[in-house]
């Protein structure tokens, strides 16, 4: 039976692959600052604007993408101020989760839906929905290609690029809201607490394998675009949970490329060891 | 280093007057003055936590002084925004980088801060290839900058800082991890650029070494203050003595 012939399936890879896609572009510019828990913790964040949004009987969306927005701009006032520690960042995003439960479990939301909130329900989505994930991904793309290298410079060395002249508030701030938009964006497909993930593992993937920051992007994005159809493809067939089915086969590519990539280099220095050959 | 010349003083591309910087739990440096000149080699030394690099960041406008003014170019470091003119180097920033980058991508990076049109300019792209010409970087700019030599990746840094050619060149301990052989190219490479490109250099480091026979001037960060080295402590690094204003 082709998965493709069903209008869910269809659904449920566009949303999937995009989110996948773009998830990584953003995600290799926090893990090149060390920040790689960064969307881990937005995803907390944002919870915490679904159980308002329950609540108040809004898009569960909107109430995401403004906790999570706010809690960004937040968190880089902290930095700036110096205030933004291990435990402050812990507090805020804890502080997040927790909250989002309460207020969703006065809402009455069913335990159903905070799982598909959680860890994703891709094959539960409406065509109105894709659109907006659509949307959400183009933005990733052309905030990515637009602010491409003062991004990487940003991400190099954060006191050389401000001596360089890029404005390193603005931009972080940008990278903030751009962390945003991939977790509201994958929050219905992957999952709120899945979504890190597919910012991070594709990008140490496509690390053991690329040579440059710009291979190191297109790999990243084409390794998650990968996962997100084969962990479709397995959890349809299996009857797997997709998101998981996901980031799994995101962590196997990860371990693939590791291989891969070791024994490339101990080619690569036996190459550069071994004497010219006249000499 | 600077050639001799009969003519007017070059204008000074850095100055620091009675600048004072402190953490909330110590004062670092205390009423420090300083200019250095276009085509003029200063070099800064001080054991580590002596404020070399407070110093060095007061300099570049990344910490604004408590009392005292920072200008460059002539203009308040505050408000300074000729970012192009400014060439900074900082400290082993290559290494810890997580992800790939060639080394062209590194050298790229210093033309972040330029305008979209002036960053894909056909005169930009000149000088993307100059620089790394000039630093003997064409064979390996395609290479991870992880997988090249210490004194290979200390020059691409030094190639990211002169790409927008600017007059003033600040470096924090570039020698740091270098081998014999990196160094002595690194010298070289000072030496062109102060002599022949005429460009200001303040070198930081904790090694004096490092610098010797290149420095107009050697000052050391001691107490807070900064204490001219010529002709005292250190007679053989200093191929001329002035004094530290």
């Amino acid at each position: 039976m082709n998965p493709f012939e069903f209008a869910f399936m269809q659904k449920a890879f566009i949303a999937c692959t995009l989110t996948a896609a773009v998830a990584p572009l953003v995600g290799s510019f926090i893990v090149q600052r060390g920040q790689s828990l960064v969307g881990d913790g937005m995803g907390h964040v944002a919870f915490a604007g679904v159980g308002l949004a329950f609540l108040v009987g809004a898009e569960p969306l909107v109430g995401a993408l403004a906790c999570s927005v706010l809690a960004g701009l937040l968190l880089v006032r902290m930095s700036r101020a110096g205030l933004a520690g291990d435990l402050a960042i812990a507090l805020i995003f804890y502080g997040g989760i927790a909250f989002g439960y309460l207020l969703a479990s006065r809402a009455g939301a069913g335990q159903t839906r905070l799982v598909g909130v959680l860890f994703g329900s891709p094959l539960n989505l409406s065509w109105g929905r894709v659109w907006v994930i659509a949307a959400l991904a183009a933005a990733v793309v052309a905030l990515t290609a637009a602010l491409y290298p003062r991004l990487v410079a940003l991400a190099f060395n954060e006191e050389a690029a401000r001596v360089s002249g890029v404005a390193t508030d603005r931009i972080v701030l940008a990278l903030t809201l751009m962390v945003a938009l991939v977790v509201v964006g994958g929050m219905s497909s992957i999952g709120l607490l899945l979504i890190a993930a597919m910012m991070v593992v594709p990008v140490a993937a496509a690390a053991q394998l690329a040579s440059s920051y710009r291979g190191t992007l297109f790999t990243a994005s084409a390794v998650g675009s990968f996962s997100a159809v084969t962990g479709l493809l397995v959890a349809h067939y299996l009857d797997y949970s997709p998101g998981s089915a996901i980031v799994l086969t995101a962590i196997a590519a990860y371990l693939v490329a590791s291989g891969v990539g070791v024994s490339w280099r101990r080619v690569r220095v036996r190459d550069l060891a071994a004497p010219a050959p006249n000499g | 280093m600077s050639p001799p010349t009969a003519g007017p003083a070059p204008p000074p591309v850095l100055e620091l007057d009675g600048v004072t910087f402190g953490y909330s739990d110590a004062t670092v440096l205390r009423a420090v003055s300083l200019s250095v000149r276009e085509g003029e080699f200063v070099a800064v030394v001080g054991p580590n936590g002596s404020g070399k690099t407070t110093l060095l960041r007061l300099s570049l406008g990344l910490l604004q002084p408590h009392r005292g003014k920072v200008r460059l170019f002539g203009i308040d470091a505050a408000s300074f925004r000729e970012w192009w003119r400014l060439g900074y180097v900082p400290q082993r920033a290559v290494a810890s980088s997580p992800l790939p980058l060639s080394v062209e991508e590194v050298v790229r990076t210093g033309l972040a801060g330029r305008e979209r049109s002036a960053r894909r300019g056909k005169a930009t792209s000149e000088r993307l290839e100059h620089v790394i010409d000039l630093m003997g970087l064409s064979a390996v700019r395609r290479r991870r900058v992880s997988e090249v030599s210490g004194g290979q990746q200390q020059r691409a840094l030094i190639a990211r800082a002169l790409v927008t050619a600017p007059r003033l060149l600040v470096l924090d301990e570039p020698t740091t991890g270098v081998d014999a052989a990196a160094r002595a190219v690194l010298r070289e490479s000072l030496e062109h650029l102060v002599g022949v490109e005429g460009m200001g250099v303040v070198y930081v480091s904790h090694d004096p070494g490092a610098f010797a026979g290149l420095a107009d001037r050697v000052l050391e960060v001691e107490d807070g203050g900064l204490v001219d080295l010529a002709g005292s402590i250190l007679p053989s690094v200093t191929r001329q003595t002035a004094s530290a204003t």
